[in-house]
């Protein structure tokens, strides 16, 4: 069951940095009513483990919760067996399971899916109707996993405890609970990481893990990009745990530190600076004389073949300016991103920053770069001000782009390539140069007869 | 799973679990209609996850910014809070930080908040805008539901009862499946017969995908709640789906002088002729000479299409009263229904004559896809369908939800127009499938 504690203990944990300011029992992201805007924690703990592709992922609650959900992220797999992260289980509670609980229809439920689909693992996703209605989905899992002699792992992240990232530690919680430490690698090397917060969207993972096999850097697990959980199991067995951007999944590796003595650094993969970066990091981290070496080779060798490559686009980018209005890290690393492609960036906002992005968000565009509180008030002036070519934010901003007369990247829609690693920046340069060269917005921006016809009175 | 029993219909499940689900949600449905009020502030009072993932999906659905809020109820407020706590302070809250002056809080439950058991009926009395609630649980019903509860209730809540009639008058209601345009076609064509028309929901000015200094933040275009307050002078009501019934009679309960047009679909000859010839009685006059062209056009399709769509299979699945239209088109020009995939039971899928009509998920569904030369269902079909080479149907994406194609919502098949344009689609398809698969 989930505990009050235990939410207590995630919402401020001491690693975070932002924790330090905050009053004791002061949480991360209690939702204020009416403003709270993002995913619940069940969707925070949905995508911690999704990508799990030889695991079933069954929701327990009513049809919301997966109905809308499943196969909407482009986390991709390389799995050979069936594929369960583009398909999607719930039991659908119906009015009976709420007056009655919902145990049997679970129970038949697993055995159901061990029946016709015999997967390595199911994870059970208790929601808010669920765990109000006080279903023992622990004791039904125990004697699920006991009867079919496979991991079925209960989440306890109901939607109503908080957002997606304190849903992201409770999934992290259940992985270290239930799976890490129950099972032995093969074999292992000193060269053996974690991947932890990863989760291979569009393929994220794929453009810097070649560089990670020559370097020879071998990945024991991950937390769950292209994930397995035979693998997660033997975490424990790992040198260094390597967070990727998320913050969420802190307290899991601070735990990790704690049990099995593995340390952690935190990186990110995005623009070539962080690629370069995190890669030395890391083998820093793993301080083998001969894996830096390595790297160094392979650093040295990839970026002038990648700098070759960018050569192109940082001439026909010379001279452009960028407005970048997103959330999160993305206020930030493709800032990055784009400086490494010769753009300057003159504003970006930190509206759903940490302190921590601000921060890297404030060193990446210098003392003249404009850090935007509301974005959306403030961007048409800056871009005026800036003289700005090109707007990088989320749909909405759209209008502004137009009205403007400058060209616009929807930076949150659903992706369909990566703009991680070295690979990544040049598939951001193409969309780029695509929308450098599209004439669609100084063409729709045109006016309409109506507005320009003057019709003489008869 | 290889399915080998025939699933008969019914209202009972025959699985303890959904694999692969096409049902949508009650409150799903309720969050829609709401986009559809001009002005309003549709509140989802659920946990901030249910509005989230409705708004991302329906964002996808229909490429368009969507107007939606939830109370963000917690562990602590579901025990401790009857409903009066988040769903005032959320109003204040929103309202206050958007600086907008909404015409109407469409306030909905979900399952967290029936469970619970609020009186969101009682929290009426302390909100100074005009408030419309509804129960819609998401462990019962389907989106369907979730959206004729929502008409039903702006009837019951908002039009006042009346005594007279304006004979030429008429108010649609069209099922949760039809589409912004659908809707601006129905529309216009009860306009063409001298007919003073209200849609309610009515997504054709709200959801059609219009370019314009949008934020998303209340519901755009629409019917307004000052409208639907004197919907009780309407001489004539139309329920377009089996769901809307519901709707249309809490109408009459306003005013007994309204009278009741019920049409299960708009689809093919039959159904728009009976449609036309329904308005034709009470305006006394003839349809437009386009509305007649269109007629002769919507019959050369069927001749020219009825040789490929009637050596074919179909499996469809959906919402039904989508799937009853698309049924009954189909079989018009001979076209084989091999099964019917429902998303909820409903008592109009007790009428269509196909091989097999049940309610169900996409496991049950591909069963029936090896042998169907044609599948018509939603977005998530697609990888089902054509990961593994193992099935050599064509798809055609209808219904919720559909996230990849565009100008979803500018899509008609209704009527003698939609129709004609809906059959050539379906046999250009086919000719893909069957000559070049």
């Amino acid at each position: 069951m989930v505990n009050r504690a235990k939410i207590k203990e995630l919402l401020n944990e001491s690693a975070c940095s932002h924790s330090k300011e905050k009053k004791p029992g002061e949480g991360c992201d209690k939702p204020k009513p009416g403003l709270a805007a993002g995913g619940c924690a069940f969707d925070g703990a949905q995508i911690s483990l999704f990508p799990y592709a030889d695991a079933v992922h069954l929701v327990h609650g009513p049809q919301t919760c997966l109905g809308a959900s499943w196969e909407t992220r482009e986390t991709l797999s390389s799995y050979e067996g069936r594929d369960h992260t583009v398909m999607g289980f719930t039991t659908g509670i119906r009015t009976n399971d709420v007056i009655f609980g919902g145990d049997k229809r679970l129970e038949a439920s697993i055995d159901f899916i061990m029946k016709e689909y015999a997967p390595e693992a199911i994870f059970v996703y208790s929601t808010c109707v669920t765990a109000m209605v006080g279903d023992d989905i622990d004791m039904t899992c125990k004697r699920g996993s006991e009867k079919h002699g496979v991991p079925v792992v209960p989440v306890h992240a109901p939607g109503f405890v908080g957002g997606k990232n304190l849903g992201s530690r409770l999934a992290g919680e259940a992985v270290l609970e239930h799976l890490i430490g129950t099972k032995e690698p093969e074999f292992t090397t000193p060269y053996d990481i974690n991947l932890i917060g990863d989760y291979n969207v569009t393929g994220d993972m794929w453009q810097y893990l070649p560089l990670f096999e020559k370097i020879g850097i071998r990945v024991l697990s991950s937390l769950s990009g292209d994930g397995r959980v035979g693998s997660i199991r033997t975490a424990h067995r790992a040198r260094l745990n390597v967070i990727v951007c998320a913050k969420s999944l802190i307290t899991l590796c601070r735990k990790m530190k704690e049990q099995y003595g593995i340390p952690w650094i935190s990186v990110s993969f995005y623009g070539k600076r962080d690629t370069a970066f995190a890669i030395r990091e890391i083998v820093r981290a793993l301080g083998d004389e001969k894996l830096i070496a390595k790297a160094e080779e392979v650093l040295t060798e990839e970026e002038e073949k990648l700098e070759a490559r960018l050569k192109p686009y940082r001439e026909m980018f010379a001279g452009k300016k960028a407005v970048l209005n997103t959330g999160g890290n993305k206020s930030w690393s493709i800032a990055s991103g784009l400086q490494d492609l010769g753009i300057e960036v003159v504003a970006t906002s930190i509206r759903k920053s940490t302190e921590d992005d601000i921060e890297k968000a404030k060193a990446y565009l210098g003392p003249n770069g404009v850090l935007m509180k509301a974005p959306a008030a403030e961007q048409a002036k800056v871009i005026d001000e800036k003289g700005a070519d090109i707007l990088l934010a989320g749909g909405r901003s759209l209008y502004t782009a137009i009205k403007k007369k400058i060209s616009f990247i929807d930076v949150n829609q659903e992706k369909k390539v990566s703009y991680g690693g070295f690979e990544g920046l040049l598939n951001l340069a193409e969309d780029l140069k695509h929308a450098f060269n599209n004439p669609v917005f100084a063409n729709v921006s045109e006016k309409a007869p109506w507005e320009t016809v003057s019709m003489e009175a008869e | 799973m290889e399915c080998n029993e025939v699933i008969a219909l019914s209202r009972q499940e025959h699985k303890p679990l959904q694999v692969n689900p096409i049902k949508h949600s009650q409150p799903m449905g309720a969050a829609l209609a709401f986009c559809g009020i001009r002005n309003c502030l549709p509140l989802m009072h659920a946990a901030q996850g249910c509005a989230s993932y409705t708004k991302v999906f329906f964002t996808r659905h229909f490429n368009e910014p969507i107007p939606l809020y939830s109370t963000s109820v917690t562990d602590i407020t579901a025990v401790l809070d009857g409903g009066d706590y988040s769903i005032l302070l959320s109003i204040e809250n929103i309202t206050q930080k958007n600086k907008f002056a909404p015409e109407l809080i469409g306030l909905h439950t979900t399952g967290l908040t029936e469970t619970k058991g609020d009186d969101i009926r009682g929290v009426g009395m302390h909100i100074e805008i005009p408030y419309c609630y509804v129960n819609t649980p998401d462990f019962e019903g389907g989106m369907e539901s979730g959206w004729a509860l929502t008409a039903k209730a702006l009837i019951d809540q908002h039009t006042k009862p009346q005594s007279h009639v304006r004979p030429n008058k008429i108010l649609l209601l069209p099922h949760v499946s039809m589409s912004p345009l659908e809707v601006e076609k129905l529309k216009a064509l009860c306009e063409s017969f001298g007919f003073e028309t209200c849609a309610l929901p009515d997504l054709s000015s709200s959801m059609d995908g219009f370019f314009g200094e949008q934020q998303g933040k209340l519901a755009q275009g629409g019917i307004g709640i000052d409208e639907i307050e004197v919907l009780g002078n309407c001489g004539t009501v139309i329920s377009v789906g089996s769901s809307m019934r519901i709707a249309a009679e809490a109408l009459l309960a306003k005013n007994p002088r309204i009278s009741h047009l019920h049409f299960d679909h708009l689809m093919g000859l039959k159904m728009s002729d009976n449609f036309i010839g329904a308005l034709m009685e009470k305006r006394q006059i003839a349809p437009s000479p386009s509305v007649k062209r269109w007629r002769g056009r919507l019959q050369d399709a069927m001749l020219d299409t009825h040789f490929m769509i009637g050596s074919s299979r179909f499996v469809i699945t959906g919402e039904p009263d989508m799937c009853v239209g698309i049924a009954e088109l189909l079989q018009s020009v001979g076209g084989t229904i091999a099964a019917v995939v429902s998303t909820v039971y409903s008592p109009v899928l007790e009428i269509i004559e196909a091989e097999r009509v049940f309610v169900g998920d996409l496991e049950d569904a591909k069963t029936y896809f090896k042998d169907a030369d044609l599948v018509i269902s939603n977005f998530h079909a697609e990888r089902i369908l054509h990961s593994n080479g193992e099935y050599h149907a064509g798809l055609l994406l209808r219904g919720f939800p559909n996230y990849e194609e565009l100008g979803n919502q500018l899509r008609s098949d209704q009527l003698y127009e939609g129709g004609t344009c809906f059959l050539f689609e379906v046999a250009n398809k086919l000719r893909e499938v069957k000559h070049h698969g």
